[in-house]
């Protein structure tokens, strides 16, 4: 038998029972899909804290306090005269609490900080201003609004001079932060900034969550990494306080990623051998049923080895077309994805070769059984077979 | 074209095997007409089967058109069946899914003839057996007699020299099977060599050679014309 006819007889096989063919394929169909989503998810989220490492470089330090430290605003200070390279020291102060415009309620993150936060990068003004000086000096209640946070207070229009209300406390907005979108900063967007000296107030302590050092370089930033981790150790001992690098935090964040994309991988590839067990039980009742068929060509002329690739064309036929279709619908849920994720799928041309080579090894692995079942049949018994 | 020699088949029966031929020996020239007759379970249908390849000897010799066959292994009763080998069955035993055309070529597929001829062929075979207008027809809309025609079309497609039914006209009614036993005459006209398993004295009486086998053993055969 030649290949084509091969192909043609495990084609109208497939054709011959299209509601059955179609409902073994959707195994395979969701399997690959879903090497093909989540893989770009996975991608897309990973993509995103690479190319922020790149534009950033790697000229900030994160000194987190832990282990019964506390740090306090004195502590900038401290930090600023420990360094002698021209650095920009920024406190922070987390905190989150429940924020209103009059019209609109809603959840918020508060980081209470000096005016020299933008200059860390990674934000800028589209209205208004960030906190001045002044503004901390004299603790005025004033604001600066995360994109977000202005959409969801005042639908989008311009806020400046506006008043909202944070825990029980008027606050009038000063400006308005440009969308920073995906990625590890996508958090700024919902975060609502106050004058550091108010924020401890709100908040009833002023004790820091975290100093953000920026430093010139990245030579710079090692070497004042490498100081303060020693000022902190001889102070309070190992590990009360943590100093990072931007990208220590990055790398670490990616590596998180790339753990979350193989477990999603993972769970796609399940779903591929589960198609694949569907695919053999079709097959084998195929076998059964074709009994007398396979002794009929038996009969005229059928080697084994014709049996074999009849039906091992006919189960890779179900899986590669199943891989074709779930190839499709993995591209069509992945531009939908930025509708429903917010951060966008970066399509990844592995995964499609994974999924094609995936689906083709599924149908062979698991039609050879079958087919080899198929080809052992006697031929007598198989023209016997009443089924 | 057929001479065996002392072929014995034995069936295994659990601990016990079951000896269905005892050594039957006989010949039968080129384009001769031959039946095999018998009572029911006297070993006509295991014998036939062995002629075809279908099932293996436990002992003896088989000679088909000059080659030792009772030595070939799987692949090469495969190419053997297909080329010098056509079969009619009782049930017909076509495929239910293809067309009345696509069954007869069947065989040709594994000769790897290319699509175009073997359609040809087949719409050829078809118009001899008189089903000419009926290439599209699927089995269960053909009558049992059309089925068999269609069965005999595919048998003769692939111009084997031999052709081997096994109660061609068992499932059909008596005028009906007249008319099978016709064509199969006419195929034998036509130079095929017909070796037919009935039942039917007429039908035997209408051949050449006549076998008559008996709880396994060939007890008598007479040659007319
Ligand atoms: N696979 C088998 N296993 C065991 N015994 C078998 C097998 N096939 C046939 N036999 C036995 O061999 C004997 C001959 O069977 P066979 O089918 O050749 O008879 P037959 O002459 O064709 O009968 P009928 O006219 O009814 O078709 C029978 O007794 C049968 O029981
Ligand atoms: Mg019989």
């Amino acid at each position: 038998m030649s290949w084509s006819d091969a192909l043609r007889v495990a084609w109208s096989g497939m054709w011959g029972s299209k509601l059955r063919s179609l409902l073994t394929m959707l195994g395979v169909i969701i399997g690959v899909a879903a090497v093909i989503v989540l893989v770009a998810i996975g991608n897309g989220a990973s993509q995103a804290v690479s190319s922020r490492i790149e534009t950033l470089g790697s000229n900030l330090l994160f000194v987190t306090p832990g282990g019964g430290t506390t740090f306090t605003a004195s502590q900038v200070a401290a930090i600023q005269h420990e360094l002698p390279m021209t650095a920009l020291v920024v406190p922070e102060l987390n905190s989150g609490g429940k924020v209103s415009s009059g019209t609109t309620v809603g959840p918020a993150a508060l980081t209470g900080t000096t005016p020299q936060y933008p200059a860390l990068g990674g934000i800028s003004i589209a209205y208004g201003s960030f906190l001045t000086a002044q503004n901390l000096t004299a603790l005025q209640h004033v604001a600066v609004l995360g994109a977000n946070q202005a959409l969801t207070l005042f639908n989008g229009s311009n806020p400046v001079g506006e008043h909202i209300t944070i825990l029980g406390q008027t606050f009038r907005v000063i400006g308005v932060l440009n969308p920073v979108g995906q990625g590890p900063g996508a958090s700024q967007d919902n975060t609502i900034f106050i004058p550091l000296p108010v924020a401890e107030f709100l908040v009833g302590s002023d004790s820091l969550s975290n100093i953000v050092v920026k430093t010139s370089s990245p030579t710079a930033a090692s070497l004042a990494d490498s100081l303060l981790t020693n000022l902190y150790t001889n102070q309070y001992g190992a590990n009360a306080v943590t100093v990072a690098s931007e990208d220590q935090v990055l790398s670490a964040l990616s590596a998180t990623h790339a753990t979350f994309t193989d477990l999603l991988a993972g769970t796609a590839a399940i779903s591929l051998l589960v198609g694949g067990i569907g695919i053999m039980n079709i097959m084998l009742v195929s076998v059964t049923e074709r009994t007398r068929e396979i002794g009929i060509r038996r009969a005229l002329g059928a080697t084994r080895e014709d049996i074999v690739l009849q039906f091992l064309l006919e189960s890779m036929t179900i899986s590669l077309t199943g891989g074709l279709i779930g190839i499709a619908l993995g591209f069509g849920l992945m531009r939908l994805s930025p509708l429903i994720l917010k951060s966008p799928a970066v399509f990844s041309p592995d995964s499609v070769v994974l999924a094609f080579v995936f689906s083709t090894a599924v149908g062979l692995g698991f039609g050879l059984y079958p087919a080899i079942k198929a080809s052992r049949l006697d031929p007598i018994d198989a023209l016997r077979y009443s089924g | 074209m057929i001479r065996i020699k002392n072929l014995i088949k034995d069936y295994p029966m659990g601990r016990e095997t079951f000896r269905a031929l005892h050594g039957v020996s006989f010949h039968i020239a080129q384009g001769r007409l031959a039946a095999i007759i018998g009572q029911s379970g006297s070993g006509k249908t295991t014998l036939l089967n062995i002629l075809g390849g279908l099932d293996t000897p436990t002992a003896g010799e088989y000679w088909l058109d000059g080659k030792l066959v009772s030595q070939f292994d799987q692949v090469d009763w495969s190419h053997e069946r297909n080329h010098t080998i056509g079969f009619v069955f009782q049930s017909f035993n076509l495929v239910p899914a293809l067309s009345a055309r696509d069954n007869v070529a069947m065989p040709l597929i594994y000769r790897r003839a290319p699509l175009k001829t073997r359609r040809r062929l087949a719409e050829e075979a078809l118009r001899q057996v008189g089903l000419g207008d009926r290439l599209h027809h699927r089995p269960t809309q053909l009558s049992g007699g059309q089925q068999q025609r269609v069965a005999i079309a595919r048998a003769l497609v692939g111009n084997p020299p031999l052709i081997l039914a096994d109660e061609p006209t068992g499932n059909l009614d008596s005028h009906t099977g007249e008319e099978i036993i016709e064509l199969l005459r006419h195929l034998n006209r036509q130079g095929h060599t017909v070796v037919i398993v009935t039942h039917s004295p007429e039908v035997a009486s209408q051949c050449q050679e006549i076998f008559r086998m008996q709880d396994g053993r060939l007890v008598a055969s007479e040659a007319t014309g």
